[in-house]
């Protein structure tokens, strides 16, 4: 590996003058390198270095004794309805509510996306299109959103990010189905045995 | 010297440039390394177009797992002891000095009350092998996860919550998480997301 190169003393006893032996040091370098290789694979696997992000969520407070806050019932014209199905399904109901004839009909099964995204877009510029904003400046399309017991957390903060996409300020989550919504959507929302995973 | 260098080895290239390059990239990664501390279990977390950042300092982290299964940590070393003190007296139990020196050693815990002794017990390397079942947060049933983030608040009060959640955990688990901390009057939370591109034209709104 390292050697030290001796020079040639001079030729002998040329000029009757004694020259020492110039001697120079050569050093292979091949294992440093590899070994400081070997360290950046090391640092660069064992730390970690993009921050994650993070969203905000904010919810209602949740009060025990709470009377019922009297509030303008919601017309179902201005609100669509999203649930989040299994297997990342999310079904639409736009303008209509659980009870009415054609909720059966209006029913729409979307997949996340441009799917999504349109549909809501949709529904939003005819909401915003028909009715007016309403005293304190704010859009009239609401968005009602309803996790189900088969869905995931990705569903949960895809939809999330869907409304900050689409600028929808007003929206809700609501955790529960009501018994009417829990017949339109059926099968759909009860859990299977394959689903325990 | 001779006129004449001897060939003996000829240069092709000469190979300083790249190893300078090379103890640069070393020194850089050495300088920004924080290691990652050992974690309960694996999370992938969803993405998400929002750019906030996840604060440094004072974070609470509740993760839920694939399976639903609930961590919890805390990220100062102090904090985590006062919070281990804090609900031994609420709970009646008591741990000795090792036991809580081990406990503060871990970014994250998933286990009830009753098994968490036992996991403090044993040897250092094998505490990160056990499969750990998660914090009870039944809201029907027993619910631990309430008290731990009531003792870690009382340890800290600065502490802001961060919930990370993998992409398949279902639904109720994330609601039962939600459920205890609402029971503790705590409304504001931080999803911790990967980031994503916005779509293209999407810009951020003046609130």
């Amino acid at each position: 590996m390292a050697e030290i190169v001796e020079s040639g003393g001079g030729k002998g006893k040329g000029d009757g003058k004694v020259r020492a032996k110039k001697l120079s040091t050569r050093v292979d370098m091949t294992p440093m390198v590899d070994l400081g290789f070997l360290l950046i694979t090391f640092f660069m696997l064992a730390t970690t270095l993009g921050k994650p992000t993070s969203m905000t969520l904010n919810v209602p407070d949740k009060q025990e004794d709470k009377k019922e806050q009297e509030t303008e019932p919601l017309k179902a014209s201005k609100v669509l309805t999203i649930f989040l199905g299994r297997n990342d399904d999310v079904f639409l109901l736009d303008g209509v509510a659980a009870d009415d004839d054609v909720a059966a009909t209006t029913l729409k099964k979307v997949r996340f996306g441009t799917e999504l995204r349109s549909g809501i877009f949709k529904a939003q510029t005819r909401v915003n299109s028909q009715f007016e904003k309403d005293e304190e400046g704010n859009l009239p399309f609401v968005v009602v959103i309803k996790p189900t017991v088969v869905s995931t957390y990705k569903n949960v903060v895809d939809i999330l990010d869907e409304m900050a996409i689409t600028k929808t300020k007003r929206y809700a989550m609501v955790d529960f189905l009501t018994p009417l919504e829990q017949e339109l959507l059926g099968d759909r929302v009860v859990p299977r045995p394959e689903d325990e995973n | 010297m001779a006129k004449v260098r001897p060939k003996k080895h000829p240069p092709f290239m000469d190979m300083t440039a790249m190893t300078d390059v090379a103890f640069l990239l070393l020194t850089f990664f050495i300088m920004t390394a924080t290691f990652k501390s050992q974690e309960a279990a694996e999370i992938d977390t969803p993405s998400s177009i929002s750019a906030i950042k996840v604060p440094d300092d004072n974070i609470m982290m509740i993760s839920i797992g694939t399976k639903g299964e609930v961590f919890f940590g805390v990220d100062a070393q102090p904090d985590r002891i006062a919070m281990l003190d804090n609900i031994a007296t609420s709970k009646g139990l008591s741990f000795t000095d090792e036991q809580k020196k081990k406990f503060s050693n871990q970014a994250s815990f998933g286990f009830p009350l009753a098994q968490l002794k036992g996991w403090l017990d044993l040897p250092g390397p094998e505490m990160g092998t056990v499969k750990q079942p998660g914090i009870p947060t039944d809201s029907t049933g027993i619910s631990e996860l309430a008290d731990w983030v009531y003792a870690a608040r009382q340890a800290n009060s600065q502490l802001r919550i961060a919930i990370k959640g993998d992409n398949s955990a279902k639904f109720p688990a994330f609601k039962n998480v939600l459920a205890n901390l609402q029971s503790q009057n705590i409304n504001r939370f931080n999803l911790v997301t990967d980031s994503e591109e916005p779509p293209a034209g999407w810009k951020v709104e003046d609130k």
